[in-house]
């Protein structure tokens, strides 16, 4: 019997100093490797392929679902909220965009301003996660650093369209981003302005021979002068301007959508995805009845006969009965990508533009032949003959109407134009009856002014 | 050793975690030998019958052929007892033979003894909230996954079924929403074995038939389970430590029995129909309002001119007198379920075995063949060595699941569809797309999706005794769960007219698995000083897990044919391919002490390590403490024939929650599967906080236990309060900071408190016929306690203190304005402008004020009859919040037709709108859907269950034991609420669907 009790008494030691020592050993085992889907990322910046990798994201995100291409894009959803599209289709949101009816809680508002920000934070990840690194070139930190301030400027710039004053981030701290502020107007332009040309002195030696897939130094001077124009400083608009017409040439009018365009200052590469340009996918009509946009009858009744733009950029479909006939933007032709080898590209900047922009600095400059004779360039790529108009308001007028007939569909283009040329009532209220003047600027998501209420007040009317 | 031991000897320092300093005695006296064999009174050896002698309380368990060998002197009295048997006392007179027949009690449950996980406890004797559910109560609920056989059975367990298709998911609350932002899954545990209840699909694949919720206790025939028990408070949870929050569910199943080999077959076949359907417009109502829905918005004029009658054809081209009641067509099917069971149980007094096998088959009602199959298979060994100190347990589930369902679930469908809408077949019985004009709903057919899940668990629990009340014992536990599930999108499944081929069909495949191994070696001791008995366990804890997804869409295929080959594709998208790992390790512990059967104290507690947090954040401690007064044992009720049992008990304790995922303390950057370039994109993953830790929740619960008349009345009453702190939560982030949350741990405190009362009578006891009740209440409260700097925090619009989580804020609905038949709501601040922010001032709690259940069994010789009422007092969202407006492009309910026409009517619902062009017609109709006026009660009284099973006599069925049965599940709903099911409140998802059963069971 006390033979016994002692075995016991061993086994017992036996196993409390083993439980003991499980428990002590034990801070090791819950520890666990990081997944193999993901790295930290510290290790990101240390490579720059791995950065590279990052600024991939950014691009792939917008040719996919951002602002600017992808489902979602302006083109067809500020072109459906201007007068470029009718809209056939039942979904609500865009339903409430044709119709004036947008809500502070609509999904379509919420996704435009989520994902410019969350590619927003890319960018400014990248900047600090490069001006950190210890490993990276001076080159490549340049490059980079270039690029992602780019980007930013341009996502900044399309939101203050948009939405009217936003929050700039510039860090990546949440708590401070979580809590911040709008920035006056004139403050964003000054922001816009300082960072693209710090861009610009970064990028000044990156202008690498690619397709127009990455933004390079031109890109920044594309932007630039589209600022310049917006915030009414002529003269830089014309400088920025004239730097990229010295650049590229403006293309045969069947050739400016293909990926080869002389005249596209960048564009998006297409990955694998089957489809092709979602400005195709969206905008082409393949039967009636459709859930598509059509163009608007305004649209269509404003081409010059003889426009060859309207030849090759627009195309049409008649119901089986006859009945009806709807037309539709044809820029981009192919909806499907089937060979892998797409001819098309989602292009963002193109010199058409450009020579809008310099024709509108120039009259306001008061440079009426200079105007001219860019207003000309444009009207005779497109078949037609020299502009009648030769005094500043008829000038002005003209180029708004070229930039309706040349960049419609393209990047919202239209509606940014009778926004910033204060023509959206007198144009939209007679043939929108949701229309009020306070729809000049989209709400702020009704999350975002919940979860953050320095951004209150909401916008006017919303 | 072979001899009893009492309360002398040495003792030895016994040094462990949690620092107990605990003697052990022994002697021993001689004595006579007693032994017997104990039965049932069909004779059947009765294993795990505790004898004792009454004098010392000294006892043995009897074994598995139902012997038992006992020391007791002459005159020393003997008693019997067991779960669920009359306890019988015999006194020893002379002679060693003392054989017993124990007959069956089923009011008796003092006796019984509850699975409590890592223990097992008397049910008179224990300290914390433990609720079961029996094998009976299982068995007779035609039901497929065992959360729906828990359905309002239990106090304090809220369980929602989450869609009517088979193979779908369920919602299940214990004790309330605890957490902010957390989940309110309890931990799941099977034999012993913790198993993910969470959802291993992904919602690209399913998102359309069962929303990405499939459960992984489907995997479980609940014919399978011997018993559930659920643990609510601190004192059965601690133990689980950072697991035990939302409660914890054991699932135990059945296991073989010593004696002759039993062979038991069922066999049933269910039918299922939706119970309710929606009244809906007629064509002749819908024409009307669509049509003036337009002519509202202003294209009257278009309506004449054939340009446009593409944009309205149900107004135009549809035939203008064709009527189809789409609910009858799309959801209107019976759903057949057929199943099989067969097992195999017996063995020795040293080892048993059960072996079973189960098949079904179940079908949709929806159109098409569609159908959910599952094959499992289960054994369960035991074996004890001959000296009894040794034994070795086995058991391993397998199971395979085969869902085959269309893509998309047509309930929305069946009420939106136009009822002028075209015949789904053309004479040729083709797809008829009507010129383009519909998307035929019965395309979703070709669009078919399939879920395969493997699912294994196996368990081996290894025990040795070391000393008579020493015993040192391991549980080893594996759980594989493969699921792999897609869905096809062929290009034939669209419009014509899109003129689409093979080149635009896609396939998305989603192929998930969740693989964990768990190590616990405890060690067990026991021992009596007297009066006083302890319990000690100490344990420890070492699981690993490892879940594993690669979600890829496919697009581009040559042909059709080819869509189920990913290599026959254009290209494959990689959506998700991620691995996680979790790691635990705890170390655990318990310590029971009990005075004269009288007073018990129960402490048990747990250190815990989760690798789901950063260093230094790892380690968390938890612990309660649990008493109990049995004061009928005091002598002034010792004698009482009106109150036979009461016991006052109560318990304080910390339990916790690390339920936020893997990973998440990390900064990372994710492979996205897309390129850019040739450049493979990795994008940030989310900001991140390192700093997070556990969050704790505090519980209280005083319960009062009663029971009169012998125990014919029992009534169990229990107060909780559990408050939820440090709440870790994926706080929400304003868009500007790049991502919508952070892991965070916040300083808010949510407390549940509730009332739970368990109410059973025995009315009717006698040779012939018996008749028993049960009915159960819960009455839970939730309260966010406390939020510092609530206004100015992300939460701002969402909580209120004082308020329920469940709560959610509304609009105030004030009718439609007669003038512009728009519908009006309160301006709380008086802006002249409606805006969330400000306006949102209407809270309604959604969560239920009270639910609870009232069952009754009633035998009559072969007879008998079991029903079960459920029901819930509630609001929810009504039709409203699916829409609020009629018009041109779906169908609406009836009640929709109540609508403003002219100005000067006070109709209750607003303007027809068919294209949403009448200015504010659609905001009004937005505000209108998340207002007061679409919540509405949902209060039911439910007729869950009826069960009828007819035991044939042994006379006619010639030595077989057979029963037949009929029952029925979900079989009427007492309610005002007018939707399709005032629990799953939903306008798009089908409704648990209800179903009769008729079965056969034979035992020989």
């Amino acid at each position: 019997m006390k033979l016994h009790i002692n075995k016991t008494s061993v086994w017992m030691y036996t196993i409390c100093a083993m439980l003991i020592l499980t428990t002590v050993s034990c801070d090791s085992f819950v520890e666990v490797d990081s997944p193999k889907n993901s790295l930290v990322t510290k290790t990101v910046f240390e490579d720059a392929a791995t950065v590279e990798a990052a600024m991939a994201n950014i691009f792939v995100k917008m040719r996919q679902q951002g602002l600017v291409s992808g489902n979602f894009s302006i083109s067809a959803s500020l072109g459906i909220y201007a007068d470029e599209l009718d809209y056939f289709g039942n979904s609500p949101d865009i339903l409430k965009l044709y119709s004036h009816n947008v809500l502070a809680s609509d999904g379509q508002v919420s996704l435009w301003w989520n994902h410019a920000f969350n590619l927003i934070y890319a960018a400014n990840d990248i900047i600090e996660g490069v001006a950190a690194s210890q490993t990276l070139s001076e080159e490549d930190k340049n490059r980079f650093t270039g690029q992602a301030l780019f980007i930013r400027t341009y996502l900044n710039s399309l939101l203050l369209t948009l939405f009217g004053e936003v929050p700039y981030i510039i860090t990546t701290d949440y708590v401070a981003n979580n809590r911040a502020f709008r920035t006056p107007e004139a403050e964003v332009y000054e922001k816009l302005i300082g960072d693209l040309n710090e861009a610009a002195n970064l990028l000044e030696n990156s202008n690498q021979g690619n397709e127009n897939i990455l933004p390079n130094l031109q890109v920044v001077h594309a932007l630039l002068a589209r600022i310049y124009l917006y915030s009414g400083d002529w003269a830089m608009a014309e400088t920025m301007a004239s730097n990229l017409i010295g650049d590229y040439a403006l293309e045969d009018i069947d050739k400016v959508f293909l990926k080869g365009s002389r005249e596209t200052i960048w564009q998006l590469m297409l990955g694998d995805n089957p489809v092709n340009t979602y400005d195709a996918l969206q905008l082409i009509i393949t039967g009636i009845p459709t859930q598509g946009m059509a163009l608007t009858d305004d649209l269509l009744a404003a081409f010059e006969a003889g426009d060859m733009r309207y030849v090759h950029w627009i195309a049409n479909i008649t119901s089986g009965d006859g009945q009806t006939t709807l037309y539709y933007a044809h820029k981009y032709k192919a909806t499907h990508n089937t060979t892998n080898q797409s001819e098309e590209y989602p292009i963002l900047f193109r010199l058409a533009e450009q020579y809008l922009i310099r024709a509108e600095a120039r009259v306001q400059l008061g440079d009426i032949s200079g105007a001219q004779a860019d207003i000309n360039a444009i009207r005779n790529r497109a078949g037609l003959s020299n502009t009648a108009a030769n005094d500043k308001a008829s000038i002005l007028d003209t180029i708004l109407d070229e930039r309706r007939l040349e960049l419609f569909t393209e990047q919202g283009h239209r509606w940014f134009d009778l926004k910033r040329m204060g023509k959206a009532d007198a144009v939209l209220s007679p043939i929108k009856a949701g229309w009020r003047s306070t729809d000049i600027i989209l709400p702020i998501p009704e999350s975002e002014l919940e979860l953050n209420p320095n951004l209150k007040p909401q916008n006017d009317g919303y | 050793m072979k001899n009893n031991y009492t309360t002398k000897g040495r003792s030895l320092l016994f040094c462990m975690v949690f620092s107990c300093l605990l003697p052990l005695f022994t002697n021993a006296i001689q004595q006579l030998q007693i032994h017997g064999v104990i039965t049932d009174t069909s004779g059947n050896p009765l294993a795990g019958v505790h004898v004792m002698v009454e004098t010392t309380n000294k006892g043995v368990v009897s074994n598995f052929d139902g012997s038992y060998s006992i020391k007791a002197s002459t005159g020393d009295t003997l008693v019997f007892s067991a779960l669920g048997f009359v306890r019988q006392t015999v006194t020893i007179k002379n002679g060693t033979a003392v054989n017993v027949q124990l007959e069956e009690d089923i009011t008796q449950l003092d006796t019984v003894t509850l699975n409590a996980g890592y223990y097992t406890v008397k049910d008179k004797e224990r300290t914390g909230s433990i609720a079961k559910i029996a094998a009976k109560t299982i068995e007779q609920q035609p039901v497929n996954n065992p959360m729906a056989a828990m359905q309002g059975h239990l106090t304090g367990v809220n369980i929602v079924q989450t869609t009517g298709v088979p193979g779908g998911g369920y919602q299940i609350d214990i004790r309330g929403k605890n957490f902010i932002n957390g989940g309110t899954d309890p931990l799941f545990i099977v034999d012993g074995v913790p198993y993910g209840g969470q959802s291993l699909e992904s919602t690209l694949v399913s998102s359309g038939i069962n929303r990405g919720n499939v459960s992984p206790l489907n995997a479980i025939d609940p014919l399978d389970i011997a018993r559930i028990e659920v643990l609510k408070d601190a004192d059965a949870t601690a133990i689980y430590g950072s697991r035990g929050a939302n409660g914890v569910v054991l699932i135990t199943t059945k296991k073989g029995r010593a004696g002759k080999t039993k062979v038991s077959a069922s066999l049933s076949t269910t039918l299922g129909q939706v119970p309710r359907f929606m009244e809906l417009m007629n064509t002749e109502q819908y024409l009307e309002v669509a049509r003036e829905g337009v002519v509202n918005d202003g294209f009257g004029p278009f309506l004449d001119n054939p340009a446009f009658d593409f944009i309205w054809p149900s107004l135009k081209t549809w035939d203008q007198n064709r009527y189809t009641d789409w609910q009858k067509e799309l959801i209107g099917g019976t759903a057949y379920r057929n199943k099989v069971q067969v097992s195999i149980s017996g063995g020795t007094a040293q080892t048993q075995f059960l072996v079973s096998g189960n098949y079904q088959k179940e079908t949709t009602v929806f159109p098409g063949d569609g159908n959910y199959q599952r094959v499992s298979g289960r054994s369960h060994l035991t074996h004890h060595s001959k000296d009894e100190r040794f034994s070795i347990s086995l058991s391993t589930n397998y199971s395979i699941e085969d869902n085959k369902l269309p893509r998309q679930d047509f309930t929305v469908l069946a009420y939106r569809l136009q009822p002028n809408a075209p015949a789904l077949y053309d004479d040729n019985g083709d797809l008829n797309w009507e010129d383009s004009t519909w998307d035929n709903p019965l395309a979703s057919l070709q669009q078919k999706y399939r879920a395969q899940s493997n699912t294994l668990i196996a368990q081996m629990n290894l025990s040795y005794r070391l000393a008579n009340n020493l015993e040192l014992r391991s549980n080893f536990g594996y759980t594989n769960n493969q699921m792999e599930s897609y869905r096809v999108f062929p290009s034939m499944a669209r419009r014509p007219n899109l003129n689409l081929d093979a080149s635009s069909s896609s396939f998305d495949i989603n192929r998930s698995s969740r693989d964990s191994w768990i190590i616990e070696p405890q060690l067990n001791w026991n021992q009596q000083y007297g009066q006083l008995t302890i319990n000690v366990l100490l344990g420890s804890t070492f699981q690993k897990q490892r879940e594993q997804n690669l979600v890829q869409t496919a697009r581009g295929f040559s042909s059709n044919s080819l869509l189920l080959n990913l290599s026959a594709a254009n290209t494959i998208e990689v959506f998700r391919d991620n691995n996680s790992d979790y790691n635990y390790q705890a170390v655990f512990g318990r310590i029971n002490l009990n005075l004269r059967d009288k007073y018990i104290l129960n402490l048990t507690g747990r250190r815990d390590g989760s690798s789901r947090f950063g260093p230094g954040k790892q380690f968390g401690n938890f612990g309660a403490v649990g008493l109990a007064w049995l004061f009928s044992e005091e002598g002034l009720f010792q004698n009482s024939t009106f109150l036979s049992f009461g016991k006052l008990r109560g318990s304080y304790g910390i339990t916790g929650s690390d339920n936020i995922g893997d990973y998440r303390f990390l900064s990372t950057y994710s492979i996205t599967g897309f390129d850019y370039n040739g450049i493979s994109a990795l994008e940030p993953t989310g900001v991140f906080n390192p700093n997070f830790g556990w969050e704790s929740n505090k519980k209280l619960e005083v319960a009062l236990e009663l029971g009169f008349f012998n125990d014919a009345i029992r009534l169990n009453t229990a107060w909780y309060q559990n408050r939820s702190s440090n709440q870790l939560i994926g706080m929400p982030l304003a868009g500007t900071t790049g991502f919508n949350s952070l892991v965070a741990n916040f300083d808010a405190t949510v407390e549940n408190t509730g009332l739970e009362i368990d109410f059973r009578t025995t009315n009717i006891q006698s040779k012939h016929f018996n008749w028993s009740s049960t009915f159960n209440l819960t009455v839970p409260k939730n309260r966010l306690v406390r939020f510092p700097d609530l206004e100015n925090s992300a939460f701002a619009n969402r909580y209120r203190i004082g308020e329920a989580l469940t709560s959610i804020p509304l609009y105030q609905a004030l009718g439609v304005d007669p003038d512009n038949g728009l519908y009006q709501f309160e301006d709380y601040n008086n802006d002249g402008n409606i805006s969330a922010l400000d306006d949102k001032q209407w809270f309604e709690d959604l969560a239920p004020e009270f639910y609870g259940g009232l069952g009754n069994t009633l035998s009559y010789k072969n007879l008998s009859l079991d029903f079960f009422f459920q029901f819930k007092k509630q609001k929810a969202f009504n039709y409203l919040n699916s829409g609020a407006m009629v018009g041109f492009r779906q169908n609406a309910p009836i009640q929709l037709l109540d609508r403003w026409q002219n100005p000067g009517d006070g109709n209750p619902i607003q303007r027809a709108s068919g294209l949403a062009r009448y200015p504010g017609v659609s905001e009004a109709e937005g505000f209108q859907r998340e207002s007061n006026a679409a919540v509405s009660d949902a209060s039911f009284i439910r007729l869950r269950n009826v069960s009828l099973t007819y035991k044939v006599p042994q006379s006619l069925s010639k030595g077989f034991d057979m029963s037949l049965y009929l029952q029925g599940q979900n079989l009427f709903v007492i309610t005002d609420y007018e939707g399709p099911d005032p629990e799953q409140a939903s306008f798009e998802i089908l409704p648990p669907l209800r179903q009769v059963t008729l079965g056969l069971q034979l035992n020989f």
